[in-house]
């Protein structure tokens, strides 16, 4: 008995038009489904159409100072513009062949009227196919603190990050070296600069404020007297200090060493002063190697940052803290610590605002065409760090470390300002040390906070303070 | 003998649709385009609306009785095929195209006539399978060869038109399997041997899945386009099931076809890196190489949402060659997945219609080659789909009538032409 083949050919009808369906259900996945998140990657050329045939939005600054806008060039063609190059990574670029970096990226959809602020505009823009008016992105980055951390930087490898501590807005971002993204956006230079850009060893395309990762040595004092402070030790007690340091002899060879080779009793703000490391290892020791870790994460170190662009999470240790000479090593910054300068920048802004970790961002506001908020970026505050008075006796000390006669980060003073801070040299994986600098300012009700970090400085954290200084006084207008 | 002229209500009624498609479609991408619509932009619709009636005509003045949906459906696909190269393809593929419309109207014409009894085709099957041999090997020989992004798989003509005989050798293929399954039906009476549970099928069965293996693995090996393997590989296992009713030959043959390409990409670097672009075409190192044209086009779906962007309104332009191997895609970003889903049921009426005249066909013959025709339009639809969605590895076929390209359009008609026909032998055989 063989089966007619009439019964074959419905069972195969029956298997192409289940085929059909599946490939229907497929087709609606991509559709339907992750439609969202296509149409906002970076490389989707609908992103970037308007590059091409319209205006895209203008980046702007907090005084009204284009960063970022497209131009007609004489043969009616459109072309973005950039106008400082010292926010080439912040702002990065927005190419019709190579995508989307940075802010360009994150606001790719605000810039083309698509606004998330805005779901009549994207529904018209999406289904009636409506070209609205760009609007643009208002920033937070205030060009005379930009232009005055680009000149102290003066080209040296690194980077410094100004945030407004009561918001958690970033008023400068400088990190060096940079690119021209003029020349990425241009059609006859592109491939070119993109090669070169991307092929170069100084990495001129990271951000290196908020992706660049260092040991955050003497700086990272600030969270260890948090933790210690919060978990009892008492700030204003004297503790003897004998260079070196071995808190018993199963340490073997590891001693803590002091940078001054003192010999003599510490309270909190002269440890801060002299950036004493002997003092800070007992003050860890005593807080323990889970209170410590549990400051580091309550200050941000191990979570990336929720901002517009993509920031590194930094590291406590590749572990757990599991052995008393690691703590005593992590307590005065080194370790197996890794933190970026906009972490740091972030500690200090805690410390400043009484001990709320605030939410950075670049942007202020999303605009429309016709220079309207269409909504305000301001993200509250992260949470609670520490206690106000922790903060308050922190900063103190901080003041003192920058004002005290002898003091480390003497370098950041302002005349007429109480500046607090705290300078930090960090080992760096080969050459001289990375020279670093935390700080804010004014210390009473500060209005900038910011973190320096130059890679390979001779003179380490003394060569930082002055750059702080500089930046700072720029931020609050002295 | 000649027949009596038939009104062909149905048909003519439904020919309106597609006057209609193709009119519209061209008023809405000339009119996306900013341009003025002058008479000369409206030639292109108004000469297809002239064939598809002359095709009508054509076979009511025969006489003719078969189905009367089937030239309808692929005139609306080949009408929306139209359209799209207008608004995707360089100016100068349009009047190409447009010529191909025509010479596929021709070749309709031709299937129709010739030859004037069908079971000519059972009688010559190795001559077919000479014949398509012979097509396939073509493209090889100097003179008229012609090697077309990197793939020597096309036959020219002159300056301006070039075939790709893979094409045509799909319904040769489809006639000699049916001539040849139908040959070997008695073997199904008898019970099949064994080696302990697994039942091997009859020499005349197994020889031919071995040789047709051997076949995929070795152009999907030497040559780096596997689309037309596939699809041969494919009509063969359906047809296989078709005569023998067993699916665990074809079932085997599908398994054997994925350990072979299994095994191929452990072994060659290029076999390996497609399934690798298929898995993560958005990987850094991908997405702007051999992912690029996947992940644009997988941008323009994820533009289309439910509706589509409109026609002319999408940036389906940005995949490289979108005209060839990403129409749906492109038609899909502009329409929406509404108008892909109306898309597939085109494609899936045209297919229940080719097998229900499958199913009433007189022989097994004709059965076999209805069943097999329809299979090959359904099956090439799905792959480059399925493909385009990222369902399946992608292969360089076409989607049938829609995509730019004549070989494939005149074969398409062809396949039209022959189950036509079928149809119009099974009415006359049962009445009705």
């Amino acid at each position: 008995m063989i089966r007619p083949i009439g019964a074959n050919i419905r069972a195969l009808t029956l298997v192409i038009a289940i085929a059909f369906l599946a490939t229907s259900v497929g087709v609606s996945y991509w559709t339907l489904v992750a439609s969202a998140d296509l149409s906002s990657d970076a490389f989707n050329p609908r992103l970037l159409a308007t590059l091409l045939d319209r205006p895209r939005g203008r980046f702007i600054a907090a005084d009204g100072t284009e960063l970022a806008s497209s131009v007609r060039l004489a043969d009616g063609s459109l072309r973005r513009r950039y106008a400082d190059r010292s926010l080439a990574q912040v702002i990065a670029y927005a190419s019709s062949k190579y995508g989307a970096a940075g802010l360009e990226a994150a606001y790719a959809e605000s810039l083309i009227g698509r606004d998330v602020a805005d779901p009549i505009g994207q529904w018209r823009a999406r289904y009636l196919r409506e070209h609205p008016d760009p609007g643009s992105v208002q920033l937070a980055i205030v060009p005379s603190v930009q232009r005055a951390a680009a000149a102290a930087l003066a080209g040296r490898r690194g980077a410094v990050i100004v945030v407004d501590p009561r918001s958690g807005a970033i008023l400068a971002s400088v990190s060096e070296p940079n690119y021209d993204a003029n020349i990425l956006v241009d059609p006859a230079q592109q491939d070119l600069a993109w090669q070169q850009v991307n092929g170069n060893t100084e990495r001129p395309l990271l951000d290196r404020a908020t992706q660049g990762l260092y040991p955050p040595g003497s700086t990272f004092k600030l969270v260890t007297a948090a933790a210690a402070i919060e978990s009892g030790w008492d700030p204003r007690a004297k503790v003897r200090v004998d260079d070196p340091y071995q808190a018993d002899p199963s340490w073997g060879s590891y001693h803590v060493r002091s940078p001054s080779q003192a010999h003599g009793d510490f309270d909190m703000s002269l440890a801060f002063q002299r950036s004493e490391n002997i003092y800070f290892a007992k003050a860890g020791l005593f807080a323990g190697a889970q209170r410590l870790t549990e400051y580091a994460s309550r200050f941000g170190i191990g979570a990336a940052p929720r901002c517009e662009l993509a920031a590194s999470r930094g590291q406590i240790a590749t572990g757990t803290i599991d052995r008393p000479t690691l703590v005593a090593d992590t307590s005065f910054g080194q370790g197996e610590l890794l933190v970026s300068p906009l972490q740091m920048a972030l500690v200090a802004a805690t410390i400043a605002r009484g001990g709320s970790l605030p939410t950075p961002h670049y942007a202020s506001a999303v605009l429309d065409a016709r220079g309207d908020p269409l909504r305000l970026v301001e993200p509250g505050a992260a949470g609670q760090a520490i206690r106000p008075d922790t903060a308050a006796t922190i900063a103190a000390a901080l003041v003192a470390a920058v004002e005290a006669p002898g003091a480390f980060a003497s370098g950041a003073r302002i005349p007429g300002v109480h500046v607090a801070g705290k300078t930090g040299t960090a080992e760096a994986p080969s050459g001289a040390p990375h020279g670093w600098f935390v700080g804010f300012a004014p210390a009473e009700n500060a209005t900038a906070a910011v973190a320096v970090i130059i890679e390979n400085a001779a003179r380490g954290g003394e060569d930082a303070a002055p750059v702080g200084g500089a930046v700072l006084r720029a931020a609050i207008g002295r | 003998m000649r027949a009596r002229p038939v009104f062909r209500g149905t048909e003519l009624g439904h020919l309106v649709w597609v006057a209609l498609l193709v009119g519209l479609g061209f008023v809405a991408v000339v009119g996306s385009e900013r341009e003025q619509l002058t008479a000369a932009a409206l030639a292109v619709p108004v000469a297809f609306v002239g064939i598809a009636l002359a095709l009508h005509f054509f076979l009511a003045f025969r006489g003719f009785r078969g189905d009367e949906l089937l030239l309808p459906l692929a005139l609306g696909l080949a009408a929306i095929g139209l359209v799209l190269v207008q608004r995707l393809a360089p100016a100068h593929l349009l009047p190409q195209q447009l010529t191909w419309a025509i010479i596929g109207g021709g070749a309709f014409v031709a299937a129709i006539l010739v030859p004037r009894d069908l079971s000519v085709l059972s009688r010559y099957k190795y001559t077919w399978a000479l014949a398509g041999i012979a097509l396939l090997a073509l493209p090889v020989l100097p003179g008229i060869g012609r090697e077309i992004n990197g793939a020597r798989i096309w036959v020219g003509f002159g300056e301006l038109l070039s075939f790709q005989p893979a094409e045509a050798v799909k319904v040769i293929l489809v006639i000699f399997f049916a001539a040849y399954l139908e040959e070997h039906r008695e073997l199904l009476a008898r019970p099949p041997r064994r080696i302990g549970p697994v039942p091997i099928p009859p020499p005349p069965y197994l020889i031919p899945i071995l040789l047709m293996w051997a076949l995929a693995m070795g152009v999907m090996i030497l040559q780096k386009d596997l689309g037309a393997t596939l699809i041969f590989f494919g009509i063969f296992l359906a047809m296989l099931y078709l005569a023998t009713g067993r699916a665990a030959y074809s079932v085997a043959g599908i398994l054997m076809l994925i350990a072979g390409g299994w095994a191929a990409s452990r072994v060659f670097e290029h076999v390996n890196a497609r399934i690798v672009t298929w898995l993560a075409p958005f990987s850094d190192e991908l997405r702007f190489g051999a992912g690029y044209q996947l992940v644009q086009g997988l941008f323009a779906l994820g533009n289309a949402g439910l509706l589509g962007a409109g026609l002319g309104n999408g940036m389906p332009e940005r995949i490289p060659v979108v005209w060839s191997d990403f129409v749906f895609t492109a038609f899909t970003e502009e329409v929406g997945f509404v108008g892909a889903l109306a898309l597939l049921a085109l494609y899936l009426v045209l297919v229940f219609r080719g097998m229900a005249i499958a199913m009433r066909a007189p022989t097994p013959f004709l059965q076999l080659v209805a069943g097999g025709l329809s299979f090959a339009l359904a099956f090439q639809t799905l792959v480059i789909v399925a493909g385009n969605a990222k369902l399946i590895p992608l292969t360089g076929v076409t989607l049938p009538f829609l995509s730019y390209g004549g070989s494939s359009l005149v074969t398409n008609f062809v396949i039209v032409a022959l189950l036509l026909r079928i149809s119009d032998v099974t009415m006359r055989v049962r009445g009705g």
